[in-house]
């Protein structure tokens, strides 16, 4: 039977309503939400070691911000950096948890620009084995 | 681990240990990356032109990269054992900060990014060219050229910058067929020199690749600084070390092979382009070689796959010039040798944004300057200026080499021949070159612009810079003084005792 849910987090406004969705949905099972944060590096080109400890700090400081919002609610909240591609990422952690779903946010942007520049909600809907919850954007 | 706190949320954050993919990229990718970011296509359309042009060098075009290749495999021996011992931190920033300390680590970071900016109206102008060569129009202006190559430059920062990232399959794709252009074109023409003969051909002769039949030292001297452009950028296969397999030796041993792959492809496409037309026709057509020959040897619409070549091969390197400078000054800003803004990673794209954008908008500002006031000339003084600087942070990479594992040295006779003869030998080769052709570029009439205070406009365009750079470290010095109280570093004897100092052992 599977449990937990997987929220996607990246900082922006869209990231925290699905963070503030994700912990609904955790309380009305009563199931421990995963709040991650997911960044993939490009090995072409130097300095890879600076980069990579700039994007962890970025994570972390993220996640803290996350955990941060979480901090009310009452069930188990964990928080997780997976480097990886943010899709990949999402439904590799779901996968390994056996997570119930998967909640990413939407910054609502047009079909033609997310295509360009890689929507993550709509990659994950394609990739994943599991439901996933898409939040719209607060207004 | 398995529930945060919430009260204590700092508490609560793991790293999934997917990390960077351990044992992603095979040895064959690595050696991609590596060849694909010194873009082939891209150098030889750019510089085989320049070599030609350079007085007293006739046909002797293929002995100067033969020549170039031996000091260039040498520091590919340096970059493997500096890798090892600082094998995160990739570049000469860290490792000459390490071994010869601030100042000196502060002025080779300052090189790259001098480098990768002077490359970018090159680079830019080449891709403008052939973009227009593809719609079939071979005489385009400067002012369209330029037009379209900015164009190039905004395009190539957006992607860094947004952080859509070639992925090392994809550097394998574009290099497959780049590889595969040039081998078609090469082979081609040959067989067209030997059956058929075209006007201006020349058969190849062994003396093409003899460097002892040039007539004059300062002709080698400046074919070579200009070759060393072609081989630069071997060195981003070794920044991939943490996701390589066996990545304590194969990216260093990837690197050195890259240089192997790169002479090859080099000598063929060289003498094939010289012996089908002729050595005029390389000097004649010095900022664009290939599409010119194109024609003749491949036919239309074939020629198109020529250009195609060169495009992707150009656009692919813009990346990887873009991406590790923006990288390397994001290095100098953590270890705050730069202002913090540098260090900032973009909130959504992750990329290092503020740098990538300094980075596009530097390179756009001196490519619209070079163009306007002196079209063609200024660029190929850049170009010429770049090799002084490429051959500065090389060699000084193989100094730093020898300096860091100084007391390691004498421990094995692998040691000393690996770790000190062969980075010493790259870098000494490389410093004569580059004393030599300061001495050669500063003569009044060395450069294709006019002189600068008497002085040749390639040194003169290198002598800004360093005074540029100067001007900035001191400024640095003043505002951020901690990073330069740095002291240099020596190798931890463990490090060469705990692995085999020979790839070979």
């Amino acid at each position: 039977m599977s449990a937990g849910i997987i929220v996607g987090y990246d900082g922006s406004d869209c990231s925290k309503e699905a963070v503030r969705v994700a912990l609904e949905v955790g309380k009305a099972y009563g199931e421990i939400v995963v709040i991650a944060f997911a960044y993939e590096l490009s090995p072409v080109g130097g300095e890879l070691h600076d980069y990579h400890a700039a994007l962890k700090e970025l994570a972390t400081r993220r996640l803290i911000e996350a955990t941060a919002l979480a901090a009310d609610a009452a069930g188990d909240v964990e928080a997780v950096i997976v480097e990886q591609a943010p899709a990949q990422a999402l439904v590799a952690l779901a996968g390994e948890r056996d997570a119930r779903v998967i909640v990413v946010g939407t910054r609502g942007e047009s079909p033609i620009r997310g295509a360009l520049l890689g929507s993550t909600p709509h990659k994950l809907l394609h990739l994943s084995d599991r439901p996933v919850l898409v939040v719209p954007a607060p207004d | 681990m398995e529930s945060a706190p919430p009260a204590g949320p700092a508490a609560g954050i793991q790293v999934e240990d997917k990390g960077l993919k351990k044992n992603a990229i095979s040895f064959l990718s690595n050696i991609v990356i590596g060849v694909a970011s010194t873009a082939p296509a891209y150098s030889l359309a750019a510089t085989l032109g320049y070599i030609a042009l350079v007085t007293g060098l006739g046909a002797h075009s293929p002995a100067v990269i033969l020549v170039c290749f031996f000091p260039m495999a040498a520091i590919a021996a340096a970059y493997y054992y500096m890798n090892r011992a600082d094998p995160d931190c990739g570049t000469t920033f860290s490792w000459m900060t390490r071994a010869m300390g601030p100042w000196a680590g502060w002025q080779g970071g300052w090189a790259i990014v001098v480098a990768d900016v002077l490359v970018m109206p090159s680079l830019a102008s080449v891709a403008g060219i052939y973009s227009f060569s593809l719609f079939g129009n071979n005489a385009p202006s400067t002012f369209e050229v330029t037009v379209v190559g900015v164009g190039w430059i905004v395009i190539m920062t957006a992607i860094c910058y947004i952080g859509i990232e070639l992925s090392a399959r994809t550097q394998q794709l574009l290099l497959g067929m780049e590889f595969t252009t040039l081998v078609i074109f090469a082979v081609v023409a040959l067989v067209k020199v030997y059956t058929t003969h075209p006007a201006h051909s020349i058969e190849p002769a062994a003396s093409w690749f003899n460097p002892f039949d040039i007539s004059s030292i300062s002709a080698l001297n400046g074919g070579i600084l200009l070759a060393v452009f072609i081989y630069w950028g071997w060195d981003s296969g070794v920044s991939v070390n943490e996701e390589t397999e066996n990545s304590t030796t194969a990216p260093g041993r990837a690197a050195i092979v890259s240089t192997f792959v790169l002479v090859g492809i080099y000598l063929l496409v060289a003498t094939a382009a010289q012996a089908f037309g002729g050595v005029a026709s390389l000097a004649n057509n010095p900022s664009d070689v290939l599409a010119p020959l194109g024609k003749g040897v491949l036919g239309s619409p074939l020629d198109k796959l020529l250009i195609i070549a060169v495009l992707s091969s150009a656009s692919a390197s813009t990346q990887t010039t873009i991406l590790p400078t923006a990288r390397t000054t994001l290095s100098m800003a953590r270890a705050k040798a730069l202002p913090k803004q540098f260090g900032k990673v973009h909130p959504r794209f992750l990329s290092p944004g503020f740098s990538t954008i300094a980075m596009g908008t530097a390179s756009t500002l001196v490519y619209v300057l070079l163009s306007v006031t002196s079209p063609a000339n200024l660029i190929g003084d850049a170009f010429t200026s770049l090799a002084l600087t490429i051959a500065f942070y090389y060699g000084f990479t193989g100094f730093a080499c020898v300096i860091f594992y100084r007391r390691e040295l004498f421990k094995s006779v692998k040691n000393f021949l690996f770790i000190g003869v062969l980075p010493f030998f790259g870098g000494a080769g490389l410093t004569f070159v580059l004393v030599k052709a300061v001495i050669e570029y500063s003569k009044p009439h060395a450069g294709f612009a006019k002189p600068f205070l008497g002085i040749g406009s390639p040194v003169a365009i290198a002598l800004l810079t360093i005074i540029m750079g100067i001007v900035f470290m001191l400024i640095q010095r003043v505002t951020m003084p901690a990073f330069f109280k740095r002291r240099p570093e020596v190798a931890d004897p463990a490090l060469v005792a705990a692995s085999p100092a020979g790839r070979s052992s």
